[in-house]
């Protein structure tokens, strides 16, 4: 009986395991992204990434599919994460490299231009609410579905439908302010 | 209506995600086409700012990453199985002797340590460092040591920009990766022999060799260096100033190859710029400049002839 249990727990635990392996193709882009938005730093984001997978997978035993699917507990260990980052950054002070990285070989003048342009849609979206910038960053960066983006927010896909159009029409007002 | 609109809306982001254009959406919806553009083209100004492409080479470094935890994982749990298999196997009496013999043999070189300070009693390979995970047998994480007579060289440079404004500008590097591609990665990561370089000293085609040694050879991809401080003095005012860091690990990538006969210098570019102004206040910051880094920069030195280089 014992012996069936211990089988039984080792086998769950092989199923999370796989299902985490197997989401990580598809999911790891999608949570570079979510993470480049939040940090503004590519390499941090690419680096938040991978730490992702690897504390999903120390942490598989904790977790109970019932509760929410793998990959949306996978963008909550990512906003903890990125959470932990702004932590640490507060004591290492930085600048977002969005503001600096001028990548060789690239046309100055188009660098200029899509800073510019980054920085209007950063003004921006900075006038959502929190939960209205989180909608957009799953929908449009990560490009979750609005049922996904709701089970990482613990929200129906109607309340993230509605939210998303508030949101984008907030948005589209400012950015046409602003141009 | 407004219902009816947050699904259209909602099934047209979908759509954009997947790849569909704008105008194909829009034809779809001909009563919301107006109200949708406008939705739908403030969505995709906003993804087009922020677009961004990960890596391929890092997603495959971390996944090799990954894939050693979870291999791990899986070799512990088997180890674990087998162990509770031998043991069931045990009369009582036997377990009984195996537990005291464990605890005497834990306690005696539990103790040991602590007894004879610096002994280990197991010596790691010199040539390899566990890191954070256990190293995979395809993403080995290596660890060479300096040798003057090492097929790779690493410099680092100052590309000018707003060095003039500065009587010094020490940056400390704590550790340098590159990572290897191919069939089997390789991450080399080594400390710096010379760990503070002025940049002041090094400006356009000056370098600085911070580390020598025998890197394994092959093609590699990714350079990242760790600055742990930086430190600027200005000229005019003598004042001590923060230069900011985009972060703490800069990272670039440029492609090289390296070979067991020859010796191959690879210099690191990093810069100080001046951002904002003087009504603003002007701040400065450390970047990489990834257009003048790289392997066929050839050092105007002969080897040997000593660590602080120039023109």
């Amino acid at each position: 009986m014992g012996d069936n249990l211990d089988n039984r727990k080792i086998d769950e635990r092989e199923y999370k395991e796989s299902t985490l392996s197997s989401l990580y193709e598809e999911y790891y882009d999608k949570i570079a992204r979510y993470a480049y938005f939040r940090v503004g730093n590519k390499a941090e984001a690419e680096d938040i990434a991978g730490e992702v997978f690897l504390k999903a997978l120390k942490s598989l035993k904790s977790y109970k599919e019932r509760g929410i699917p793998m990959q949306a507990w996978l963008f909550r260990i990512a906003h903890n994460l990125v959470v932990d980052y702004f932590r640490k950054m507060k004591k290492h002070e930085t600048v977002p490299i969005d503001n600096v990285q001028i990548e060789g070989g690239i046309n100055p003048a188009i660098v200029a231009e899509e800073n510019a342009e980054l920085e209007r849609v950063k003004k921006a979206m900075e006038q959502l609410t929190q939960e209205q910038k989180e909608v957009l960053r799953l929908r449009f960066f990560s490009e979750l579905t609005s049922r996904e983006a709701g089970q990482v927010l613990n929200k129906s896909d109607g309340a993230v439908r509605e939210m998303q159009r508030a949101a984008i029409e907030k948005l589209r007002n400012l950015l046409t302010i602003e141009g | 209506m407004t219902d009816d609109f947050e699904k259209i809306l909602d099934d047209c982001i979908d759509r954009i995600n997947q790849g569909e254009s704008l105008e194909s959406c829009l034809a779809d919806y001909p009563d919301y086409a107006e109200q949708l553009l406008s939705s739908l083209q403030a969505m995709l100004t906003a993804k087009e700012a922020y677009s961004f492409v990960p890596s391929p080479s890092i997603k495959r470094a971390n996944k090799e990453r990954f894939n050693a935890a979870l291999e791990n994982i899986v070799r512990k749990r088997e180890e674990r199985k087998q162990w509770f298999a031998w043991l069931q196997g045990w009369p009582r009496v036997g377990v009984s002797v195996a537990v005291i013999l464990i605890i005497a043999i834990v306690g005696y070189f539990g103790i040991k340590p602590a007894l004879t300070p610096g002994e280990s009693i197991t010596q790691p390979d010199p040539g390899y460092v566990t890191p954070d995970l256990q190293p995979s047998p395809t993403l080995l994480v290596v660890s060479p040591q300096p040798s003057p007579e090492g097929n790779f060289a690493f410099l680092i440079s100052d590309d000018v920009n707003a060095i003039d404004d500065f009587e010094s500008v020490i940056v400390s590097i704590s550790k340098i990766s590159l990572l290897k591609s191919g069939d089997s990665d390789q991450l080399v990561e080594f400390t710096p022999e010379l760990s503070e370089v002025d940049l002041t000293q090094i400006k356009g085609d000056k370098t600085q060799e911070i580390w020598r040694g025998d890197i394994p050879e092959g093609e590699y991809t990714n350079i990242t260096i760790e600055v742990s401080d930086v430190r600027g003095i200005l000229k005019e005012t003598g004042d001590e100033i923060e230069i900011k860091l985009p972060s703490q690990k800069l990272h670039i990538s440029k492609h090289f190859i390296i070979s067991a006969d020859d010796l191959t210098t690879f210099t690191y570019d990093l810069t100080v710029v001046a951002t904002g102004s003087e009504q603003s206040g002007i701040k400065y910051i450390l970047k990489p400049q990834i257009d003048q880094s790289g392997a066929d920069h050839k050092p105007i030195y002969s080897k040997g002839s000593g660590k602080n280089q120039s023109d």
